[in-house]
């Protein structure tokens, strides 16, 4: 148990949490309940991300302790970007000679409501090993569980298509991200379980991800039940001249055109005085 | 690599600099605006559509002002005239962008960009080249039909009619301003300065002479291209000012570039295999919008 402790208290401190506040909850969690707690040791190794104009995606890393003192269960680690929502379109032929040739015209856009912006999950065996089904979907360990369907769907299509293909589009782009498996050699991303119950989570976060407010979620499952879970907010915050940009762009947009349009002039005329011809 | 505020991606500063620098070059080098080489080009180096149109009209402004300068000293523009262009301009950029922000959320821009580009890059693209091998078989024709332009055009027929001194016309003000709209609403859609539109037009439709009509349609483009920078990041915040400033520096030193070698070549030459390249990139969008696509499936502009 000390080891435990410590070895906890160890990852607590790399992860710059308050440490008497994950040792209060570790004492809630001896108190053994049928109920799901919220209480699973974990940190993050950086809870703020800062995008410069240097910046090229980044890595989050999820440190945890399983509670159970046998290493009985499965930790899952879940990164969530914000729910917003999206829209897919369908493409088909128009415009053409029966089916010979046409243009290829995007269809109606079905829109979704609350999809995550950014979704990875990790395990250490296939989640529909840990987790049942319903567990599945209940806590949003997929992607495609918070995405409803916010609008009417063409006329002969299919809806869960519609939705597989916003999950493997999302994922083609690198925003939505499955390990199922220890990290192998070389390659950074995925779940590594320590001995004493301790394990890392690492997600790379690619630069195409939304600025914006995420949550690691981590979770314990045992023979199919949710037993503990964790969320710990990661802010992923523009800063120096990339934040002042953006700023100017959203709360006073007319100043910020009108700046790009006098820049621009300034370009033409320095332009025209350096190179002029005698 | 440097990450671009507004489109919330990190380009290679060297390949955007690189890239305008071409575009400035050709355009220096031809004696075109560029911005219809621009805006396809970014959508190639994988830059949002919306952001590439929105942006390309900083460049293009920036290209024109320096054009400007230049041809007031030569006395080459029509103020009056510019002024008119550009008030049927305003009202057109400006449905131009609504009409953009519509087609966005239809999910139907990507399909209107692509056949107006496919549209123009080929048949700009095939004037061209007609052009450099009649020049090449030593029949240079057509240079010379601007002193065949009819004597009197609709222009001159219609109501309010105003005096034109510097152009030294006496013609009716709809059909500048009919123009000036056109040009308005392709250029907040397309990301285009429309100059290779507007001149061809002053010259057959409103009698202009030659030596005036650069000066004018570049100014036309400016009132124009500047008045779309607002509007576009007011109504889409898509206007990157960070990449803004990348294409500028690389077309303003690339037309420089451009046109000092330009000097030195056959003209003729030079319109023949930028011709060629135009039909081939209009080649390539007829391609993307004919051939069944490996992914059936798209996501909508994620811009809102």
């Amino acid at each position: 148990m000390v080891k435990r402790l410590l070895a906890a208290f160890a990852f607590v401190l790399l992860a710059g949490a308050p440490a008497s506040a994950q040792q209060q909850q570790q004492e809630q969690q001896r108190q053994p309940g049928s109920d799901v707690a919220d209480d699973l040791p974990a940190g993050v190794a950086e809870e703020q991300i800062t995008v410069s104009s240097t910046y090229g995606g980044s890595y989050i890393t999820v440190f945890g302790v399983n509670p159970d003192r046998r290493g009985r269960g499965d930790i899952v680690v879940v990164l969530r970007g914000p729910n917003e929502p999206a829209t897919v379109m369908r493409k088909s032929r128009a415009f053409g000679i029966g089916n010979a040739f046409g243009l290829w015209v995007n269809g109606d856009p079905v829109r979704f409501s609350e999809a995550p912006a950014f979704f990875a999950v990790l395990s250490n065996r296939p989640l529909r090993d840990i987790a049942s089904p319903e567990s599945i979907w209940r806590y949003q360990l997929d992607p495609a569980a918070s995405a409803q369907l916010a609008s009417a769907v063409p006329a002969g299509g299919d809806p869960s298509a519609y939705r597989a293909a916003l999950v493997r589009l999302r994922r083609e782009q690198g925003l939505y991200q499955w390990y199922a498996t220890p990290p192998r050699e070389g390659v950074r991303g995925g779940l590594t379980a320590y001995r004493g119950g301790l394990f890392r989570a690492v997600v790379r976060l690619p630069a195409n991800a939304p600025i914006a407010q995420y949550h690691a979620d981590t979770y314990l499952f045992r023979d199919g039940r949710l037993i503990s879970r964790q969320r710990i907010p990661i802010t992923i915050a523009r800063i120096g001249v990339e934040r002042t940009i953006h700023d100017l762009a959203t709360n006073v947009s007319w100043l910020y055109g009108i700046v790009t349009v006098l820049l621009a002039l300034l370009a033409g005329w320095g332009s025209a005085v350096l190179f002029r011809r005698p | 690599m440097i990450y671009l505020p507004i489109a919330e991606m990190p380009v290679a500063v060297l390949l955007i600099f690189l890239v305008s620098g071409a575009v400035g070059f050709v355009s220096g080098l031809v004696g075109v605006g560029g911005g219809f080489i621009m805006t396809p080009a970014l959508l190639f180096l994988g830059v949002p559509a919306p952001v590439a149109v929105a942006t390309g009209a900083s460049q293009i402004a920036a290209t024109s002002f320096s054009g400007i300068m230049t041809q007031t000293r030569r006395k080459a523009v029509d103020w009056r005239m510019g002024m008119l262009l550009s008030v049927g301009g305003i009202v057109g950029s400006s449905i131009g962008v609504a009409l953009f922000e519509r087609l966005l959320r239809l999910g139907q821009l990507d399909l209107i960009v692509s056949l107006l580009y496919l549209l123009l890059l080929s048949s700009v693209g095939f004037l061209m080249v007609r052009e450099s091998y009649r020049f090449w078989r030593g029949r240079p024709a057509k240079s010379v039909s601007v002193l065949r332009r009819p004597l009197k055009t609709v222009a001159h027929n219609l109501p309010f009619r105003m005096r034109f001194p510097r152009s030294g016309l006496y013609i009716s003000v709809l059909p500048p301003l009919g123009l000036g709209f056109v040009i308005g609403a392709i250029s907040a859609i397309m990301g285009i300065g429309g100059g290779f539109i507007v001149i061809p037009a002053m010259i057959y439709l409103l009698r202009m002479p030659t030596n005036v009509v650069i000066g004018t349609s570049q100014f036309q483009v400016l009132v124009i291209s500047s008045l779309i920078v607002v509007l576009q990041s007011i109504a889409t915040h898509t206007v990157d000012l960070v990449l803004a400033l990348l294409l500028m520096a690389g077309g303003v030193v690339g037309a420089q570039i451009g046109a000092r070698v330009g000097a030195g070549i056959k003209a003729e030459y030079v319109r023949g295999i930028l011709g060629v390249l135009l039909v081939a990139a209009s080649i390539k969008f007829l391609f993307d919008l004919v051939v069944p696509p490996d992914e059936i499936y798209v996501l909508g502009a994620g811009l809102w």
